[in-house]
C-alpha cells in the first residue's frame, strides 16, 4: 500500500494556501504534516480525503485517486464535533455502518474502543454532557472504530489532558504496528519526533523541509553541549569564546558549533579536577528546526 | 443506497427523540381532540345555563288572556305573567328580582312590546326569540278571529321554498375540507422542510458536518435526510388526521358532522393524490430550506436565512388558498401547474372534480423536473458550504459556488 502527492496545488481567490506539494509514504509509520496556523496543513488533509478538491497535481491510494469508494480512510478533524443531543453510542454506530461495518462488528468495535479509551460509561450518555476531553476521545474512536488503512489526524493532541495524550499516543503506536498508514498534523514538536518517521514542513503553502525525520536529523552538525558540574565554570567558557545560552545551579547549556570545540571544554574541565555529572552534545531539536524553516 | 438508508434511519431516529417534536404532535393532538369537543362544552354550558327571569305585562290584554300558553312551549326563559305597575317592575329589576319585564301596550291599534331591563349593557340578551313568538301568537289570535276554512289558513301560511341549481356542476364537493385539508397540507410541508434545514445547521454548527462528509456523499446526506424527516413528517400528518377523523366520529354529531365535513367525494386515488402531493411539495421546500441550511453556520442565522423559502411557501400556499372559491379559474389552474403552489392546489381541484387527468400529469411532470433542479443546485451548494464556518453566505457566494467545480 502506499499513498502519493504530486505537485497538487490549491488557490482559495487570489491566495495560494497550497503551492505544489509532493510526499509519498510506502510504508506503516507516521508522517509529520507540520507548520504554523494557516500554513495550508488542514487544506492537504482536506484535499487528500476529497473533502476539498485540488487545483492540480494527483492524489493517489495505491494508484486509484483518494476518495470514499477507493480508500477506506479514518479521518479525526481539527474541528471537533459531535451531536449534541444524541448518545454517543447511537453517534458511533451511524458512522460506523455508514463507514460500510455491519452491525455486529460495529457493536464489538465500539466496545472494544470504548474499553481500551476508556469511555466506556459514557456510551449512554448524550455528548452534550460530555467533557471536551471526552468528547474528542470520542470522535477519535469515530475515526478509527471501521478499522481503516490510511487514518488522517488533525492535531489530534490539542486540548487534551496528559493521561488522555498518553492513551493516545499508544494507541497511535499500535495502529501502526498493526500496518496503518498515519498522517498527522500536529503542533507540539516533541509528540512528532515521538512518532514520526517522515516529516513534510509547510510554511505558507510551501513546502520547506521534507524527508526521514532521523536523516533530516542528522543533516544538522550539533549545536549545544548540556553540562552539568560541582562549580561556577562560566570563566572556563568564557576563555573558550563560547555563549552559555542557560544557567541554573552549575547546570549549563552552551551554544557549539561543533563537536571539536564541546571537547575542549571537556578537556578544560577535566584539567581542572571538576566533577562532571552530566556531559552530553547535542543536535537540534525538531522545535530548533522548525523554528529555524518557519520563524523567520 | 445502503448509505441513504442509513442516513434517512438516523434522521428518523433523531426526529422522533427530539423533546420538541413529541411535545408538539401531543400539543396538536389534544388540540384536536378539544376542538371537536367544542360544540358539546358549548351545548353542556348552555344546558345548564341560568335562565333569564322575565316578566309579561299585558295591561291591554291584547293577547286576550292567551300567554299562559308560552309557559307550556321550551322557553329558554322563567316567564312570569302579571299585571303590575311600572314602578313595581323597576323596583324589582333594579333589586335583580327579575332580568327584564316585556309590557305590552294597544296604541290606537299599535301594538308596543316595551322591554325594560336595567342598563343597555344588557341589551346583547334582549328575548328575540320570545318577541317572535309572541307575533305568531298574536299573528294567530288574529287569524282565528277571521273564521277561515282550512285551505284558506293554508294558503296564508305557505312558505315560499329556496333552493339554488348550478348550470355547471363541475365544481362539487365541501369547500371546508377543502380549506381544512389545504391548511393541513401548508402546516405539514411547512413545518417538516423546515426541519431539513434546522437539522443540516445543527450538523454545521456542532462541526460534525467534516466527519459526515467523509462518512458519506453530500448527496446521500442531504436525500437521506430529507427522506427521514419526510417520512416522519408524513406518519404525523396521518396521525394528525386520523385523530381528527375519529375525534369527529366519536365527539361531534352525525347530523352537524355531515354537515360540515361533506366526505362524499373522498376516495382512494384523492388519498393517493393527496400523498402525492404532499411528497412532492415537501420535497421542493425540503430541498429548498437544505439549501438555505448549508449557508449559515450560526443557529442565529437561520431564521434569516429561511426567509426568502418561507415567503415563497407563503405565496405558493395563498395563491392556491385564495383561487379555491373559483376553481374554474385561470389563477387556479395556473396554481395547479406552478410547482410552488400546485401541492397546495392540486389535490383540491381532484377533490372538486375540475382536474383533468392531462393536468395531473403536466403538474407533475413540472413538479418532478423542479425538484431534480433544486436537488442538483442544493446538493452543488451544499457541498461546497458546509466548511465555511464564517458569516452567512451572500448569494453572490453561492452563484460563485455553484459554478465552481
Amino acid at each position: 500500500m502506499s499513498l502519493e502527492l504530486k505537485n497538487v496545488s490549491k488557490t482559495f481567490g487570489k491566495k495560494k494556501v497550497v503551492n505544489d506539494i509532493s510526499f509519498h509514504l510506502d510504508k506503516p509509520g507516521v508522517f509529520g504534516l507540520l507548520g504554523t496556523n494557516g500554513a495550508g496543513k488542514t487544506t492537504t488533509i482536506r484535499m487528500i480525503l476529497g473533502i476539498l478538491t485540488k487545483d492540480c497535481g494527483t492524489i493517489k491510494w495505491n494508484g486509484l485517486e483518494v476518495d470514499r469508494k477507493n480508500v477506506n480512510f479514518g479521518y479525526l478533524p481539527e474541528e471537533r464535533g459531535i451531536y449534541p443531543k444524541i448518545k454517543i453510542y447511537d453517534q458511533l454506530l451511524y458512522f460506523a455502518t455508514l463507514k460500510g461495518m455491519q452491525k455486529d462488528d460495529a457493536k464489538k468495535s465500539i466496545e472494544k474502543w470504548a474499553k481500551r479509551l476508556k469511555v466506556e460509561e459514557y456510551l449512554p450518555m448524550t455528548a452534550e454532557k460530555l467533557s471536551k476531553g471526552n468528547q474528542q476521545k470520542i470522535q477519535f474512536m469515530t475515526a478509527i472504530i471501521h478499522n481503516p488503512s490510511l487514518i488522517v489526524l488533525d492535531e489530534p493532541f490539542s486540548g487534551l489532558d496528559p493521561v488522555n495524550t498518553d492513551i493516545l499516543k499508544n494507541i497511535i503506536i499500535d495502529l501502526v504496528k498493526d500496518g496503518k498508514y498515519v498522517i498527522m498534523s500536529a503542533h507540539q514538536m516533541p509528540t512528532i519526533e515521538e512518532f514520526c518517521t517522515d516529516i513534510l514542513i509547510l510554511d505558507k503553502g510551501n513546502t520547506v523541509l521534507q524527508g526521514n525525520l532521523k536523516d533530516i536529523k542528522n543533516s544538522y552538525v550539533a549545536n549545544r553541549l548540556q553540562l552539568n558540574v560541582d562549580r561556577d565554570i562560566t570563566s572556563i567558557i568564557e576563555e573558550l569564546n563560547l555563549e552559555i545560552e542557560i544557567e541554573k545551579n552549575n547546570e549549563y547549556t552552551i551554544k557549539i558549533n561543533n563537536e571539536e570545540e564541546a571537547n575542549k571544554v571537556l578537556k578544560k574541565i577535566m584539567d581542572k579536577k571538576i566533577s562532571i555529572s552530566k556531559f552530553e552534545i547535542m543536535k537540534p531539536t525538531l522545535n530548533d528546526i522548525f523554528i529555524e524553516k518557519v520563524g523567520k | 443506497m445502503k448509505d441513504i438508508i442509513t442516513v434517512t434511519k438516523f434522521a428518523i431516529n433523531d426526529m422522533i427523540k427530539r423533546k420538541s417534536f413529541i411535545i408538539s404532535t401531543i400539543i396538536i393532538l389534544i388540540l384536536i381532540v378539544v376542538g371537536f369537543n367544542i360544540p358539546n362544552l358549548i351545548n353542556s354550558l348552555d344546558s345548564e345555563s341560568y335562565k333569564q327571569n322575565i316578566t309579561i305585562v299585558d295591561k291591554d290584554n291584547v293577547f286576550e288572556n292567551n300567554l299562559e300558553l308560552l309557559k307550556d312551549l321550551e322557553l329558554n326563559y322563567n316567564l312570569n305573567i302579571e299585571n303590575k305597575d311600572l314602578d313595581e317592575l323597576k323596583e324589582e329589576i333594579s333589586s335583580k328580582k327579575i332580568d327584564g319585564a316585556l309590557i305590552v301596550e294597544n296604541n290606537n291599534g299599535n301594538i308596543n312590546l316595551n322591554y325594560i331591563i336595567l342598563d343597555m349593557s344588557l341589551f346583547y340578551e334582549a328575548p328575540e326569540d320570545l318577541v317572535e313568538t309572541l307575533n305568531t301568537l298574536y299573528h294567530n289570535i288574529q287569524l282565528n278571529k277571521l273564521s277561515l276554512t282550512e285551505e284558506e289558513l293554508a294558503l296564508i301560511s305557505t312558505n315560499l321554498n329556496f333552493t339554488v341549481e348550478p348550470i355547471k356542476d363541475e365544481a362539487s364537493g365541501n369547500i371546508l375540507v377543502v380549506m381544512m385539508l389545504s391548511v393541513v397540507l401548508f402546516m405539514a410541508i411547512y413545518f417538516c422542510a423546515y426541519q431539513v434545514s434546522s437539522s443540516i445547521t445543527i450538523e454545521k454548527t456542532s462541526k460534525i458536518i467534516e466527519t459526515l462528509v467523509t462518512s458519506t456523499s453530500p448527496r446521500n446526506i442531504i436525500v437521506g435526510k430529507t427522506l427521514g424527516i419526510g417520512l416522519v413528517g408524513l406518519a404525523q400528518m396521518l396521525i394528525v388526521v386520523i385523530t381528527a377523523i375519529i375525534s369527529a366520529n366519536l365527539f361531534l354529531d352525525k347530523e352537524l358532522l355531515s354537515l360540515i365535513l361533506d366526505v362524499s367525494n373522498f376516495n382512494l386515488f384523492l388519498l393517493i393524490m393527496i400523498i402525492i402531493y404532499f411528497i412532492s411539495g415537501y420535497f421542493i421546500y425540503a430541498l429548498l430550506y437544505a439549501l438555505t441550511g448549508s449557508t449559515v453556520s450560526k443557529p442565529e442565522d437561520i431564521q434569516s436565512a429561511n426567509i426568502p423559502i418561507s415567503i415563497l411557501v407563503i405565496i405558493g400556499f395563498y395563491l392556491s388558498y385564495l383561487t379555491m372559491m373559483n376553481p374554474n379559474s385561470n389563477l387556479n389552474f395556473f396554481a395547479a401547474i406552478f410547482p410552488l403552489s400546485s401541492p397546495f392546489c392540486m389535490p383540491f381541484r381532484v377533490m372538486m372534480g375540475v382536474a383533468s387527468v392531462k393536468e395531473i400529469i403536466l403538474s407533475l411532470v413540472i413538479i418532478v423536473i423542479t425538484i431534480i433542479l433544486i436537488a442538483k443546485v442544493a446538493i452543488k451548494i451544499y457541498s461546497n458550504a458546509i466548511l465555511n464556518y464564517g458569516t452567512k453566505l451572500s448569494i453572490k457566494e453561492l452563484i460563485n459556488m455553484y459554478k465552481s467545480k
